[in-house]
C-alpha cells in the first residue's frame, strides 16, 4: 500500500485528535476514552456515543488506529468491550500534530514577547 | 432518561447493517453507561444532545455507505469499460430520444403557457366564431372573467421606417381584441399592453410587439416606445413590448394589432367583418370566472350558443339539436382537446416504454451474464458477512451510476436533437416555430427515469447473483453450479423479450420509414429546377382590393412576356404543399338514383394556366382559364362555381361514369365540375390516392390573398435568369412590392422532405439502435452460457465430440430463443400496427403504404435472424476452442 504523508491529515479534527491522544497511553476501549477525554479538558469536551463510534470507524479505515487483540490484565479487563491502539503510522500523525501544535505555541509566544517589549 | 434511553436504542437499532454489525454493540452500551451520568450532569439538555447526536449519525453513515458503493460502481465501470461503454451508448440513445419526445410534450401540451398568469384558468372553443358571438359571450359574467378576439397567424407586410429604403418584411402577428392582454393576463416588460380603455375605434393604430421582435428587428433598440412601424403600408406606433417569454397564443407572433385599426392596416376587417354574424374569423379565449370549471363553462356557454342561434332566422342550424359548443382548455402552447390527452400520451408512452424496455432488458441480460462471472466475489463477500441487501444495494448502485451517465449522454443526445430541430426550416405558410428546447423539467424527467432504469435493470440481475449457496458456488471455483437447462428461465425470457420487442420496433419503424419515403417521392413532368415560385401579397403592401385586383389581372401577361419564361401561373399555394382541411362533397342527385355519394375532399386554390405549368395534361376537359380568374369567387347568381377534380374525387363522386358538366355541392355552395386531372401526390404523409378539389383562384382571394401570399409559378428555359427577369418586372410595375419566399420548386420540395426526413432518420435511427441492441444482448447471452458449459463441453470433447457438434449445439440453444422471439415480434408488431391505426389517423396512412411491402416483412425478421445468430456464433465459437484437458482439470 502506498505511503501516505502524515501531513495530509493535518490539522486533525477535534475529536480525532482527543481520541488519538487518548490512544497514546496505550489500547483503550469506547468508554474509557469518552472518560479521559472529560477528565483531561476538564469536563469541557465530551465526545458522544455515536459520534465517538463513527469517529472510531472512520480512524480505522484511514488505518490510524486499529481494533486492538491484546488485553490489559484480567482484573482491569471489561469483556465486553473492544479495545483500540494507534498504528506506527497514526502514531506518526500524532506527532505530527503535535508538532503542528508546538509550532504553533511558539509562534504565539514569540508574538506575544515581540508585543510586551514595544 | 428511560424514554431518552429507548429512543436512543431504536436509533442505535437504524444504523446500516455493517455498521451495526462491528459497532451496533458497543454503541448500545455505551449509550446505557453514560446515560445516568450525563442526566445527573447536564439534566434534559445532556439527553437531548445525546439523542440528537445518534440522530445525526445515523444518516451520515447511511451516506458514508453509499459513497462507498460509489466509489466501489466508479471502480467497477473502470474496470470494465467495454461493458460500461456499450451501456451508456445504449441507454444514453434510449433515454436520449425520451427525453427529446418528453420535451416536446411537456413545452406543448402540459407546459402553461410562458407569459401568461393562471394559465389552468383559460379555455378557448374549438372553431372560430363570429365576432357577434364574442360580445355576446362577454356579458356572461357569471362564466367568464373575460373574452377576447383572437386571430392568429397572420401576416403584415412591416417596413421599418429607421431604413426606409429597405423592402418591407413579412412578419407574423395576431389580430386581437383590446383586452387580450387582461384576458391572458400578459405583463408588459415595457410601455404598456393594449387595453379595452385606452384602445378605441378610429384611435391612431398602434401595436404591441414581442421580445422577439424588438431584439432581432429593432437589435433591442432603446428608443423602440413610440418609434412607427409601416404595417401593410400603413403607419402604427409601438405602444409597448410584452414579457420577455410571451409569444402569443395558438401560432407564434411577433406583434400584436388592435382590432380596433382600420381594414387599410388589416385587410382580415374588410367587409365589415367585426358585424357581420357568420363571418367566423375569431378565436374566442375566455378566462373563466373564479370557481367556474371547464365543464359548467361548456355547459353555459352551449346554451347560450344555442339561445344565439335560434334568434337568427337565417341560421340553416337554427332547430339542430346537436352540441354547439365545445370547449378546450388553452392555457398551454398547442391546445388540444382532453380526450386527446390520454390518446398522445399513450402512443408516446408506449413507443418509449418499447423502447426503455429493450434497453434495459438489454442491460439487465448483460449484468446477469456479468453477475454469473461475479459469482465467486459475491460468494466471498457473503461468506465474510456482507449482507444480501448490501450486495443487492450494491449492485443497484452500479447500476443507477450506469443510468445517470446514460442519462446525462442522452440528455445531451436531446439538447442536440433540439437545436437540429430548431434549425429546421418548415414549409408551412405559417411559421409554428414554438420553443421547444430543453429545459430543466426534461432535465428532471431524465434523472427520474434514469433511477429507475438502473433500479429497473440492475434489481433482478442483483436478486439472482446473491440468490447462489455459498458454500458450493466457493467449493467449484469459478464455475457456477449447472443449474441444467431451464426453458423459462429469466434470461431466456429475456432474450425472447428482447428479440421480440427489437423486431417489434424494426417493423414498425421501418412501416414508417417505409411509408414516408413512398409518399414523399415526389415526380415531376420537367426539371424541378427550372419552375421558380415567388410570392407577392399587394394588399399588405397598401394596396386597395380593386387595385390588387387589377394589379393580378394583368400580372401573368406582363411576365409571360419576360424573356427566358415558358408560362406563368398563379396559386394560393405552392404546388404540392401539404392541403389541410377536407370538405364534404356531394355529387348532386341523380333523378334516376336515390342513394347520393358524399366524398370528403382536401381543397387547392389554383389559377389559370396551373396544370399546363406543372406540365400536367387534363385527363378530361379543361382547366381554369382566366375568364373564372374574374369570377367573385362566391358562385351566386344561380352561376356555379367552376371546380376541377382530380381522378380519385371524381370517380368517388361519380364512378366510372363523366364527370364533366356534373354539378357537386358542398353545404349551401354549388359547383360545376370542368375538368379532371391526375391525382398529384403531395409530398405529404396523405396516401396518394387522396381526392382532391380544385378551386379557381378568384377576386376574392386577390383582395384577401392567404397566410402565404399569392404564389407565382414560374416555369422557365433551362440556363436563363428567369428569376431575375420576373423580379425585375415586377420592380417595373411596382418597386414598393414585397417579393418574399422566392425559391425553385426544387428547393421547395426538399424543405417540405427535410422535415420527413428528420422521421424517417430518427425512426430509421430507432429500429437500427434495436436491432444493435438485440445483437448485443444475444452475444452477452451466448458468450455467458458457454462459459457456464464449459466443464460439459470439455467432458463432451473428451468423450469425442467433434467441434462442429459442439458448435451446434451451443448454436441451437440461441436459435431457439431467437425463432420464439421472431415469431412472438412480429405478430406483436402486427397487433401494434392494428391498434395505433385505431388510436389515431397519423400513422394511417403511413402503415397502409408500407405493411404489404414484402420486403419488409420479411427482410426485417431474416435481417434480425440472421443478425442474431450471427451475434450467437461469434461467442459460440469459443466453445469449439475450449481445451478439455484445461476444462477438467479446473475441477
Amino acid at each position: 500500500m502506498p505511503e501516505i504523508d502524515p501531513q495530509s491529515f493535518l490539522p486533525l479534527k477535534t475529536q480525532w485528535f482527543h481520541i488519538m491522544f487518548s490512544l497514546a497511553g496505550g489500547e483503550q476501549h469506547g468508554y474509557g476514552i469518552m472518560q479521559e477525554v472529560l477528565e483531561r479538558t476538564s469536563g469541557k469536551v465530551r465526545l458522544w456515543p455515536a459520534t465517538l463510534y463513527g469517529s472510531f470507524k472512520r480512524l480505522i479505515e484511514a488505518e490510524l488506529i486499529e481494533e486492538s487483540d491484546e488485553r490489559p490484565a484480567p482484573e482491569l479487563d471489561d469483556a465486553r468491550r473492544r479495545y483500540y491502539r494507534l498504528t506506527a503510522f497514526g502514531r506518526r500523525v500524532l506527532d505530527a500534530e503535535c508538532d503542528r501544535l508546538q509550532e504553533l505555541v511558539s509562534a504565539i509566544r514569540v508574538k506575544q514577547a515581540m508585543n510586551a517589549t514595544s | 432518561m428511560n424514554f431518552a434511553l429507548r429512543i436512543y436504542r431504536r436509533l442505535a437499532e437504524a444504523f446500516p447493517h455493517e455498521f451495526k454489525l462491528v459497532y451496533g454493540t458497543d454503541i448500545m452500551q455505551l449509550g446505557e453507561d453514560v446515560v445516568e451520568e450525563i442526566a445527573r450532569q447536564h439534566g434534559v439538555a445532556g439527553l437531548i444532545r445525546l439523542v440528537a447526536d445518534i440522530a445525526m449519525r445515523v444518516p451520515a453513515e447511511y451516506l458514508s455507505e453509499m459513497r462507498r458503493d460509489l466509489r466501489y460502481a466508479v471502480r467497477a465501470l473502470i474496470k470494465s469499460p467495454g461493458f460500461a461503454l456499450v451501456g451508456i451508448i445504449s441507454l444514453g440513445l434510449g433515454m436520449g430520444v425520451t427525453t427529446s419526445v418528453f420535451s416536446k410534450l411537456w413545452t406543448q401540451i402540459f407546459r402553461d403557457l410562458p407569459g401568461a398568469a393562471h394559465a389552468k384558468d383559460l379555455a378557448m372553443t374549438q372553431g372560430p366564431v363570429s365576432y357577434y358571438y364574442i360580445e355576446q359571450y362577454r356579458t356572461q359574467k357569471s362564466l367568464f372573467a373575460g373574452v377576447a378576439a383572437v386571430q392568429s397567424g397572420v401576416p403584415f407586410n412591416v417596413a421599418f421606417q429607421g431604413n426606409g429604403s429597405a423592402k418591407p418584411e413579412r412578419v407574423f402577428g395576431q389580430l386581437v381584441s383590446p383586452d387580450y392582454f387582461s384576458v391572458l393576463g400578459v405583463e408588459p416588460q415595457r410601455g404598456r399592453v393594449l387595453s379595452a380603455g385606452l384602445d378605441k375605434p378610429g384611435d391612431a393604430p398602434v401595436v404591441v410587439i414581442t421580445d422577439r421582435f424588438w431584439r432581432n428587428r429593432l437589435n433591442s433598440a432603446p428608443d423602440a416606445l413610440g418609434q412607427t412601424l409601416r404595417l401593410n403600408g400603413q403607419l402604427a406606433t409601438i405602444v409597448g413590448i410584452t414579457a420577455k417569454n410571451f409569444n402569443g397564443i395558438l401560432t407564434p407572433a411577433e406583434l400584436f394589432v388592435p382590432l380596433t385599426v382600420p381594414a387599410a392596416l388589416a385587410p382580415e376587417l374588410a367587409n365589415d367583418v367585426l358585424h357581420k354574424r357568420d363571418a367566423k374569423e375569431f378565436i374566442p379565449m375566455m378566462r373563466l370566472a373564479p370557481g367556474v370549471t371547464l365543464e359548467s363553462a361548456e355547459a353555459g356557454l352551449d346554451a347560450i350558443t344555442r339561445h344565439i342561434e335560434e334568434q337568427d332566422p337565417s341560421n340553416p342550424k337554427r332547430n339542430d339539436k346537436s352540441r354547439r359548443a365545445t370547449l378546450l382548455a388553452a392555457g398551454t402552447v398547442v391546445p388540444i382537446p382532453r380526450a386527446m390527452k390520454p390518446v398522445v400520451l399513450g402512443f408516446v408512452g408506449l413507443l418509449i416504454g418499447l423502447i426503455l424496455t429493450i434497453a434495459c432488458m438489454n442491460l439487465a441480460n448483460m449484468l446477469l451474464a456479468r453477475g454469473a462471472a461475479r459469482r465467486k466475489e459475491l460468494a466471498i463477500r457473503l461468506a465474510i458477512g456482507a449482507s444480501r441487501f448490501r450486495l443487492i444495494r450494491q449492485m443497484l448502485t452500479e447500476g443507477i451510476l450506469l443510468a445517470v451517465l446514460s442519462g446525462m449522454a442522452g440528455f445531451a443526445l436531446a439538447y442536440w436533437l433540439a437545436v437540429l430541430s430548431s434549425q429546421l426550416k418548415q414549409p408551412s405558410a405559417v411559421p409554428t416555430d414554438f420553443d421547444s428546447s430543453v429545459d430543466w423539467h426534461a432535465a428532471v424527467f431524465t434523472f427520474a427515469l434514469a433511477i429507475v432504469c438502473g433500479i429497473g435493470f440492475s434489481l433482478a440481475p442483483a436478486l439472482q447473483a446473491t440468490r447462489a449457496d455459498v458454500a458450493p458456488t466457493l467449493k467449484e471455483g469459478a464455475v457456477v453450479q449447472l443449474r441444467g437447462y431451464r426453458r423459462f428461465g429469466m434470461r431466456n425470457l429475456l432474450v425472447v423479450g428482447q428479440v421480440a420487442g427489437s423486431l417489434m420496433l424494426l417493423l414498425i419503424t421501418g412501416f414508417l420509414v417505409m411509408g414516408f419515403s413512398k409518399s414523399n417521392n415526389i415526380q415531376t413532368r420537367f426539371d424541378a429546377h427550372t419552375m421558380y415560385l415567388l410570392s407577392i401579397d399587394p394588399v399588405r403592401d397598401g394596396y386597395s382590393s380593386e387595385k390588387a385586383q387589377a394589379f393580378f389581372e394583368k400580372l401573368p401577361e406582363r411576365l409571360k412576356a419576360v424573356g427566358g419564361v415558358r408560362s406563368i401561373a398563379l396559386s394560393s399555394q405552392p404546388p404540392f404543399s401539404v392541403m389541410t382541411g377536407t370538405v364534404q362533397l356531394t355529387a348532386a342527385q341523380d333523378p334516376r338514383e336515390t342513394s347520393e355519394s358524399v366524398k370528403s375532399v382536401a381543397t387547392e386554390t389554383v389559377g389559370a394556366g396551373y396544370f399546363a405549368t406543372l406540365n400536367e395534361p387534363m385527363l378530361a376537359g379543361r382547366e381554369f382559364e382566366e375568364r373564372d380568374e374574374r369570377t367573385s369567387g362566391e358562385g351566386s347568381k344561380g352561376l356555379p362555381l367552376p371546380v376541377l377534380l382530380n381522378e380519385s374525387a371524381a370517380r368517388g363522386l361519380f364512378g366510372n361514369g363523366n364527370a364533366i358538366g356534373k354539378r357537386v355541392t358542398e353545404d349551401r355552395k354549388a359547383y360545376e365540375v370542368v375538368g379532371v386531372v391526375h391525382d398529384l401526390t403531395n409530398g405529404a404523409l396523405a396516401d396518394d390516392t387522396a381526392s382532391v378539389m380544385y378551386q379557381p383562384l378568384t377576386r376574392r382571394d386577390f383582395a384577401s390573398p392567404p397566410a402565404g401570399g399569392v404564389t407565382i409559378m414560374v416555369r422557365s428555359d433551362v440556363g436563363t435568369d428567369a428569376l431575375g427577369a420576373v423580379q425585375r418586372e415586377i420592380a417595373s410595375i411596382d418597386p414598393n412590392l414585397a417579393v418574399f419566399n422566392m425559391r425553385t420548386l426544387a428547393d421547395h420540395m426538399e424543405l417540405s422532405r427535410a422535415i420527413m426526413r428528420l422521421s424517417v432518420d430518427t425512426y430509421g435511427g430507432i429500429g437500427v439502435f434495436g436491432l444493435v441492441l438485440a445483437a448485443i444482448g444475444l452475444a452477452g447471452v451466448t458468450a455467458y452460457a458457454v462459459a457456464r458449459r464449459r466443464k460439459e463441453i470439455g467432458i463432451r470433447m473428451a468423450l469425442g465430440a467433434s467441434k462442429a457438434q459442439v458448435l451446434r449445439l451451443v448454436l441451437r440453444e440461441g436459435a431457439t430463443l431467437v425463432a420464439v422471439g421472431t415469431v412472438l415480434g412480429f405478430l406483436g408488431a402486427m397487433a401494434m400496427v392494428k391498434i395505433l391505426s385505431a388510436l389515431t389517423s397519423i400513422f394511417v396512412d403511413a402503415f397502409n403504404v408500407a405493411t404489404n411491402d414484402p420486403r419488409l416483412l420479411v427482410g426485417a425478421p431474416l435481417l434480425l435472424a440472421a443478425l442474431a445468430m450471427l451475434a450467437c456464433y461469434i461467442p459460440a465459437r469459443k466453445s469449439a476452442k475450449i481445451d478439455p484437458i484445461q476444462a477438467l482439470r479446473e475441477e
